[in-house]
């Protein structure tokens, strides 16, 4: 039987006349990582507002844990680490008093920062003010800051934007390391290819609804096209051949291709995360 | 509520409080510069009348009236026009000018002519005093006894020979301006915590909003209040009854703490809560002033809540007032304290959602 860590049903919220989020339903299995993509002003970040407890839902209910988080906030606080997109740590504080302070409100005794910035990378640099730091620094201490209570679930929210690719890599690989540890993450982002690499099922939001909810793998069975792009040279002149692949007749077309052509490059051509979304949505992922 | 996780938050309040450079400055600099000032102040008052007098021929009536009148000094002067310079330059209350046959005429008992000047802003009272003293001494030399019979009655507190010194005086407001200089501490604090979003990550920890509150609150009237009983403790203003002193700074403190949160709900940074608590603050010391220049304000003054503050602190320190004096006082306060800090929450609180 599937534990569920997070449960959304019927979550609706609004803004004025702008409905942000509407009717929507998923679940989130323990140790699962789930995405949440969409562009900006899709419903995202209000979504995730809701499941941390920032938000008070004006429809429907979200159970984290077990609890209800409308009205079990505390107790839901105690078991997550949340992540933020906009950078909010105490500046003129160093690395390890913002750590030892996040510690310190969580009840632990014997906390270790020293060890947990190593983890993340900024080992040596824990006594300088976070103000010195660069974004991509003080995006990793945000993500430390949120591993400090060793969660059961990890909201993230767009935790690589705008990062360089070694600090953008650093992150994904401490979310691949919490998942191993067996905790729950529920990731915002509009990066299909780090929801492609990092998430076991994703969800595309648009519009405040849930249009999508599958594994990357499945969606692009699903809404890709499969088919093989090879090119060839043909008296001199590179050309491209296109031959389905869920065709009768694909492998006298593959054998013919090899027979009668100089092959220069040939590999499976499969839809992106994004082609999908467009596909589905009619717009894409960085409107 | 959360009261470890409340008192890690008021730490690293105090320890950021103390790191922000500008916070810290105000903070010390205020309260050095605020003792310096009440030092600096005349600590007694000059209660002689000194009175310049231009006369070829001096009654001896005049000389006794010198002798016999405690407080009043008649300086002699050399020509009229010095008499005249002294008085512009305020060196003399008045200026008298007696003529050459004074005694002549005042034996003849024909009409004396005196010519009494008085700068331009002299009080009507000063000009009463020296009537009397040139009808005192008319009489005196004539040997003709005054046929007076006065009857004092001393109205409200008798305030003659222990006046209260500029020093004294102003304590009360430079206490009440203690505390309101570190509401823009409180306030500049708060208002970063919601700009840099820090308390967004507090509130998704076990920490509630109430939590929060709390801390915040406990902070503010710990700098005010602390700060404002060693400044009165400097300047010995605890009077006889330090405890209802303390309860009315407490009070104060409070007062100010939920005005912070109203400015840092309404500021987005350190400017704008400068610029939306400038005008609060200015309000909020006229009962101050007040004070300071008895009669400058009437009976509005009783709608801003600091009067009931300054109020109490000056009685108390200065005319010994006890709890039956200024209960009804601190009651009011603590209405306005109420009403204000639940507007301040609840604005604090809007800005969080």
């Amino acid at each position: 039987m599937v534990n569920y860590s997070i449960v959304a049903e019927d979550l609706t919220y609004w803004y004025g006349d702008l409905v942000a989020v509407d009717s929507i339903s998923f679940q989130v299995a323990e140790g699962e990582i789930l995405g949440f993509l969409g562009p900006n002003g899709a419903g995202k970040t209000t979504t995730f507002n809701i499941l941390i407890g920032q938000l008070k839902p004006k429809g429907g209910k979200a159970t984290v844990l077990g609890w209800d988080i409308a009205k079990d906030a505390q107790k839901v606080h105690r078991e997550i680490g949340v992540c933020f997109e906009v950078t909010n740590l105490y500046e003129q504080m160093s690395a390890r008093e913002n750590l030892i302070l996040f510690a310190r409100l969580f009840g632990i005794r014997r906390f270790d920062a020293d060890s947990l910035l190593e983890r993340i990378g900024l080992g040596g640099r824990g006594k300088e003010k976070v103000e010195q730091y660069s974004k991509g620094m003080k995006q990793r201490l945000m993500m430390a800051r949120c591993l400090v209570n060793q969660p059961r679930i990890l909201f993230l929210d767009e935790p690589t934007s705008g990062l360089d690719p070694v600090s953008a890599e650093a992150i994904r690989a401490i979310i691949l390391e919490e998942r191993e540890r067996g905790a729950t993450v529920f990731l915002t982002t509009h990066d299909m290819m780090e929801a492609d690499k990092l998430c076991d099922r994703v969800a595309f939001i648009n519009q405040g609804k849930i249009v999508a909810l599958d594994t990357p793998h499945d969606l692009k069975q699903s809404y890709g096209k499969r088919a093989l792009k090879a090119e060839v040279a043909v008296g001199g002149v590179n050309e491209y051949r296109e031959i389905p692949l869920d065709v009768e007749g694909t492998p006298e077309a593959v054998r013919d291709l090899f027979s009668h052509n100089r092959v220069v490059t040939i590999h499976s051509e499969e839809a992106t995360l994004e082609d999908i979304f467009i596909k589905i949505t009619g717009r894409g992922l960085e409107e | 509520m959360n009261w470890r996780s409340i008192g890690v938050l008021v730490v690293k309040d105090i320890s950021l409080f103390f790191r922000n450079r500008l916070f810290a400055v105000i903070t010390m600099l205020g309260l050095v510069a605020f003792t310096v000032i009440y030092f600096l102040m005349p600590s007694s008052v000059d209660e002689t009348f000194e009175i310049g007098l231009y006369a070829p021929l001096v009654p001896p009536a005049l000389e006794v009236i010198q002798e016999e009148e405690e407080g009043l000094e008649i300086i002699m002067v050399e020509s009229e026009d010095s008499l005249q310079k002294g008085v512009v330059d305020g060196e003399y209350l008045a200026g008298l000018v007696l003529p050459d046959d004074v005694m002549d005429v005042l034996l003849q008992r024909e009409i004396l002519q005196v010519k009494v000047y008085f700068a331009s802003d002299t009080p009507e009272e000063i000009r009463d005093v020296v009537d009397i003293i040139i009808t005192e001494m008319v009489f005196l030399q004539i040997g003709q006894p005054l046929d007076i019979e006065w009857n004092e009655e001393i109205l409200g507190p008798d305030m003659a020979g222990s006046q209260i010194p500029q020093r004294d005086r102003i304590r009360p407001l430079l206490a009440v301006m203690i505390i309101m200089f570190e509401t823009f501490g409180l306030a500049g604090l708060v208002s970063e915590e919601i700009q840099r979003r820090t308390a967004w990550a507090l509130l998704v920890t076990p920490l509630t909003v109430r939590d929060l509150f709390t801390a915040k609150a406990i902070m503010g009237i710990l700098l005010a209040f602390v700060q404002a009983v060693l400044f009165l403790v400097i300047v010995r203003g605890m009077g006889e009854q330090p405890l209802i002193i303390i309860t009315s700074l407490f009070m104060g403190a409070v007062l100010l703490t939920g005005f912070g949160f109203i400015m840092a709900s309404l500021g987005k940074d350190i400017l704008s809560v400068t610029a939306w608590g400038l005008p609060v603050i200015i309000v909020l010391s006229i009962p101050a002033f007040g004070v300071l220049v008895p009669g400058a304000a009437s009976d509005w003054i009783k709608v801003i809540p600091s009067y009931y503050l300054t109020d109490t602190i000056y009685r108390v320190s200065h005319f010994e007032a006890s709890w039956s004096d200024v209960w009804g006082n601190l009651l009011i306060l603590m209405g306005f304290n109420v009403a204000i800090f639940s507007v301040g929450i609840l604005a604090l609180r809007r800005k969080l959602q």
